[in-house]
């Protein structure tokens, strides 16, 4: 064989070796039966073509594999939260942070809809990232609050321009006043308005004229 | 066996049709033979070593041909599982998870910052008096998390919003970190 036969052989056999390394991920394949890793990874791609963050859809599979669960059930939690993501990411829009969207799309999985997500994104602007009021109503709906009642309760507080300490405030009251028996409805209604707004509502005309 | 028209079965139609004599190209005799001498001729000039030098570089190159095709498809083909953190490009914070177990013998932190645990990637919390704490950093995003106490428990932290897509059956919270960097 002579040189560039050599040269070429050579670099395909490199090329060959890192080529597996490259494209398998030892904590999944070792773990999924085959099945099930066809069907995750159609998921994935799925999820890619439309614009929908792959991560979070991995982590669930992690998680999956953590708790032990098998092929099939690790499939179908990836399958709903990519179904999630999609009805949110539409909702949303581009605009929406992938954090955004997986925070929105937990609290979908709580029960809020995911129109009611896209007008929140809608008052909090452009610059505002939602991540952290979409994972309190997430948590407060979960906790009993009723979707009305938390969306309501949420939209004051993004509307006031409540900080990130003021919302996380907002969750652990809630949280406590229903542990020691308040109606979730009233909890959320009363903490929200004990937030201290910071700019003036936008959903009030009357507060925007005096300014 | 099938059979066609006329009662005929496939296998009698394949014989008939493989009885057929094959009908070749007037000057496919006189082409062979044009080869057969040159490659004659050939090596009676350079002899038998040349020929089987060239014989024997045509597999290599066969050979490195069918593997860079091979190595195309390959590399095409294969469908990259996503790296499991995927936060390189974002800040970090320091977060310390505490967790109030007293009876415990062990507890880590599991979650989406850490591909929950698998490969020994858990962050495992120091015992003070019942007071289990970590401190560690957490890329900027939205994280969902849980304690595993001793080893086999998954725990939510009181102390957390909770996480609603509890798939698995198990109790998780979320944890949103704010990028330091920005």
């Amino acid at each position: 064989m002579n040189r560039p036969a050599r040269a070429l052989a050579a670099l395909i056999l490199v090329v060959g070796a890192v080529a597996p390394a490259r494209g398998q991920d030892p904590r999944i394949d070792n773990r999924l039966d085959a099945p099930s890793r066809v069907a995750i990874k159609a998921l994935l791609d799925s999820a890619a073509a439309q614009g929908i963050p792959v991560q979070p859809l991995m982590q669930k599979v992690y998680e999956g594999l953590a708790v032990g669960a098998d092929g099939p059930r690790i499939v179908a939690a990836v399958r709903t939260l990519k179904v999630e993501m999609a009805s949110v990411h539409r909702e949303l829009g581009t605009v929406a942070s992938a954090d955004e969207i997986k925070a929105a799309a937990s609290a979908v999985h709580a029960g809020v809809p995911a129109v009611e997500l896209g007008k929140l994104k809608k008052q909090g602007g452009l610059r505002r990232s939602l991540t952290l009021p979409f994972t309190v109503l997430a948590d407060i709906v979960s906790r009993g609050v009723p979707v009305e009642a938390g969306v309501n309760a949420i939209k004051s507080l993004v509307g006031a321009g409540a900080k990130d300490t003021d919302i996380n405030n907002f969750q652990r009251n809630v949280s406590d006043d229903i542990q020691k028996g308040a109606p979730p409805a009233a909890a959320a209604e009363t903490r929200a308005k004990a937030v201290p707004a910071t700019k003036p509502d936008a959903s009030k005309p009357e507060q925007q004229d005096q300014n | 066996m099938p059979e066609w028209g006329g009662g005929r079965t496939t296998l009698e139609m394949i014989v008939q049709e493989l009885q057929h004599p094959v009908r070749l190209d007037e000057s496919f005799e006189r082409r062979v033979m044009v080869r057969v001498r040159r490659l004659h001729a050939e090596r009676r000039s350079r002899g038998w070593v040349a020929v089987a030098s060239r014989i024997t570089h045509r597999p290599g190159w066969a050979a490195a041909l069918a593997a860079s095709v091979v190595a195309v498809v390959t590399l095409g083909l294969i469908r990259t599982w996503p790296e499991g953190r995927g936060h390189a490009a974002v800040g970090t914070a320091p977060v310390q998870f505490v967790l109030v177990a007293p009876d415990a013998h062990s507890v880590a932190v599991v979650g989406d910052f850490n591909n929950w645990g698998l490969n020994d990637s858990a962050l495992v919390a120091t015992n003070h008096e019942g007071v289990w704490s970590v401190t560690a950093p957490v890329p900027a995003g939205v994280h969902r998390y849980a304690f595993l106490v001793n080893g086999k428990q998954f725990v939510a932290d009181p102390s957390a919003p909770r996480s609603t897509d509890d798939d698995f059956g198990m109790p998780s919270s979320a944890l949103v970190v704010e990028d330091s960097t920005r």
